[in-house]
């Protein structure tokens, strides 16, 4: 048996769209859904972002979920994208063929959406009102949740490296497979808009007040985004056993730390060249071989130059087509690297690159811009997709079709 | 392959900064207590320290301590554990946000309230680029980073790692926690903690670094290793999980020398330890950590650093002994923490002669 690791299903819930059907017709019709707030009970409502157009209580009835059960908007959201990639991944009879499998899920704000809702009454010790959603706060409670929903896991954890912990998840899981000790695991991210942390990026004034320009000269700032999003991913003898059906394989992956400040990229993009090169040199793969970049790109000026400038310490003047799908999707932070691992995926699948919306100026530090047109029908053979964290913590994936 | 443990630093509610065993025991009789704090001036310069919260100085002072006592210049990689990450900032940013309708706040307490706050200030201090991960996974928080190093450890990915758990308990979580039964309403005397037969654990707090590395030069053990349980529905499926363990790992259940639980004087969740004791271990030396610790959801570093200093030490403190069962041979420690009844570990830890 191989050491390949397969993708054999996909689920996702973000803005653009509930499941991948919908995400993909999103994204070939280039419209953002980043717009106004409409759910998240916040003074900020003028700020752009991309939210699901569901209620919690929707959300609910959508999953058969009572509407008094203790479950997070974050863990809803998990629920949802988790289930349509086990479905998708046929995954029923993983249990009875005696295969071990796992759940890794990345978030960072947990339960925080209802901590802030009722935060009164959590530090008041005279009342015991909304004490359920106590320990719900805590980011590995919000997996467990999710894990309940779905199914008897023989391995849960939960990784918090804020805007990278999806795609460390990801990486995680990939190791666990190398190492046997799973054959197959659902890994990816969610995370629901918080005012704690729509207001925490206002006070840092990285919020774009219109739609976010990713690597555009004018480019303003990020616009928030909401969602969940999820691989199964298997070693051989899981895809065998089982029957599945691989999607495309991961031949590469990189974790670094660009240690430069908590949350500042370094000028010269240090930890995104390390992450980047260590996936390359994992896949075997030289530069010319990745045919599209879904790019971390979150529109910030920091983040889109300091990525920029890896990209050509790496790639010199053939930067690979690049885009950032944050312009349809919003930055969906700790779900970011699940959201779009599952673009990429899709691109590769489908033989097309989402475009970068809202472009118009090429960027005077950089030789490349990022495609502005949806482009379909090119061969898509490997594809690059990075999440960068709060921090420094750098990570880059690849993602190859099985010749 | 072989993973040792060649340095350490350890921020606890005793006093164990710079030291390889607990020589005078704290006893606690209030619920809420806090680290006994180096002098955070001596180890990193004031300019830097003015920014960093409490935490994040621990957590740096205890790996800067792991790092100098194993010899090494930078880590492979850096992957630490948390329960509740930054917990005072965020409250900080939290309560500010809701007492001035989400005006004027200000970016720093926001900035340091993720859970990576604490890994990549690290990796900032010592200029390490090097893999870094943060793993917050309940009580399996520190258990689980340990385990990512075992896991590149085996695919030979790296050859040094830096692992640790960092919690801290501030009053307002501590008080909440209260709400959901955590804590116990009287402490009396906490190194007797587990003698208590009501619910409710004694709270603690912590910050513990441990290099490992594959090399044996001044090791303090050797990790043998590591396995999660969760959500067991029944005790048959928890004994099936040691059953398993020990198989995995070629040992027999009599080769166990000491038994290290995570008993927290929870009478509610306790009694799993003993039956695991009495049915796996019975000639074994059956000890406790959490009475010197408290309970919180990194504890399992604290309980890892007793385990790799009694090896190194060749003994045990009395006051962690819970049964008569004194052994000659101190090879073998196996670490047993599970909390709610939903989280098990087992971690395996060796001498090296």
């Amino acid at each position: 048996m191989s050491d390949d690791v397969f993708v054999t299903g996909l689920g996702i819930i973000s803005a653009i769209g509930t499941g991948v059907e919908e995400s993909l017709f999103t994204l070939k019709s280039s419209v953002s859904k980043i717009g106004e707030i409409k759910h998240l009970k916040t003074a900020h409502h003028d700020i752009p972002c991309a939210e699901v157009p569901f209620s919690d209580e929707a959300l609910k009835r959508k999953l058969g979920i009572g509407e008094n059960e203790v479950v997070t908007r974050a863990a809803l959201l998990g629920i949802k994208a988790a289930r349509e990639a086990f479905e998708s991944a046929k995954l029923h009879k993983v249990k009875e063929l005696g295969l071990k499998i796992g759940f890794i899920n990345g978030t960072t704000v947990g339960g925080m959406e209802k901590s802030e809702q009722y935060y009164l009454d959590f530090i008041n010790p005279d009342t015991r009102n909304y004490s359920d959603y106590i320990e719900p706060h805590q980011c590995g409670t919000c997996t467990e949740t999710i894990a309940d929903y779905l199914l008897d896991f023989d391995f849960i954890t939960t990784i918090s490296t804020a805007c990278s912990s999806a795609l460390n998840s990801i990486i995680l899981g990939a190791n666990m497979l190398r190492t046997k000790q799973l054959d197959c695991v659902i890994v990816g991210g969610t995370e629901c808009l918080t005012k704690f942390h729509l207001n925490g990026f206002n006070t840092l004034m990285i919020l774009d007040s219109e739609r976010c320009k990713p690597f555009d000269d004018e480019r303003a700032g990020l616009n928030l985004g909401e969602g969940a999003a999820y691989l199964v991913i298997e070693n051989e003898k899981s895809v065998k056993l089982r029957g599945g059906v691989p999607i495309c394989k991961i031949t590469g992956w990189g974790n670094s730390c660009d240690a430069f400040h908590q949350t500042a990229s370094s000028p010269n993009g240090e930890g995104a060249v390390l992450s980047m090169r260590k996936a390359l040199k994992m896949s075997n793969l030289r530069g010319g071989d990745i045919d599209y970049i879904n790019a971390h790109g979150t529109g910030t000026p920091n983040n889109d130059e300091s990525e920029g400038v890896a990209l050509m310490e790496l790639f010199g003047e053939d930067v690979p087509p690049i885009s950032s799908t944050k312009s349809f999707t919003g930055h969906t932070t700790s779900a970011a690297g699940g959201v779009e691992s599952v673009i990429a995926i899709l691109a590769l699948q489908h033989n097309f690159i989402p475009p970068n919306l809202h472009f118009k100026n090429k960027m005077s530090k950089l030789s490349f811009s990022p495609v502005t047109k949806l482009k379909e029908n090119v061969v898509i053979n490997n594809v690059l997709n990075n999440s960068f964290g709060f921090g420094g913590n750098n990570s880059s994936i690849i993602f190859s079709k099985i010749r | 392959m072989a993973i040792y443990i060649n340095g350490l630093g350890n921020i606890s509610i005793q006093d164990s900064v710079r030291k390889t065993t607990i020589s005078s025991p704290i006893s606690y009789s209030q619920p809420l207590v806090s680290c006994i704090d180096p002098n955070f001036k001596d180890y990193i310069n004031p300019l830097q320290l003015r920014r960093m919260s409490k935490i994040v100085k621990r957590a740096i002072v205890s790996a800067l301590l792991a790092v100098e006592d194993a010899g090494i210049v930078m880590p492979d990689a850096i992957i630490s554990g948390t329960g509740l990450g930054c917990m005072a900032d965020t409250e900080k940013f939290l309560s500010a946000m809701i007492e001035n309708s989400e005006k004027f706040l200000q970016p720093t307490y926001f900035i340091q309230s993720t859970h990576n706050t604490i890994g990549s200030q690290i990796a900032i201090y010592l200029k390490c680029h090097n893999y870094n991960n943060t793993y917050s996974h309940i009580s399996l928080s520190f258990d689980m980073a340990l385990y990512d190093a075992y896991l590149q450890f085996l695919l030979g990915d790296i050859q040094s790692a830096l692992v640790g758990g960092y919690d801290e308990m501030t009053p307002d979580y501590f008080q909440q926690l209260n709400k959901v039964g955590y804590w116990k309403e009287n402490v009396q005397d906490s190194l007797y903690i587990t003698e208590s037969e009501t619910d409710g654990s004694f709270a603690g707090e912590g910050s513990i670094a441990f290099v490992l590395s594959n090399s044996p030069m001044n090791a303090y053990a050797e990790l043998k290793g590591v396995k999660f349980l969760h959500a067991p529905k029944n005790n048959e499926e928890v004994k099936r999980f040691f059953n398993a363990f020990l198989k995995d790992n070629n040992l027999a259940a009599e080769d166990v020398d000491i038994f290290m639980m995570g008993k927290s004087g929870d009478s509610k969740y306790d009694k799993i330890y003993d039956e695991m004791a009495q049915m796996f271990f019975p000639q074994s030396q059956w000890a406790i950590y959490k009475n010197l610790s408290g309970e919180f959801y990194t504890a399992s570093a604290f309980g890892f650093w007793s385990a790799v200093t009694s090896l190194k030490n060749k003994q045990i403190l009395d006051i962690q002994k819970v049964n008569n069962s004194e052994r000659n041979s101190f090879s073998n420690i196996l670490l047993y923490n599970q909390f709610q009844n939903r989280n098990h570990s087992l971690i395996l830890l060796s001498s090296c002669g």
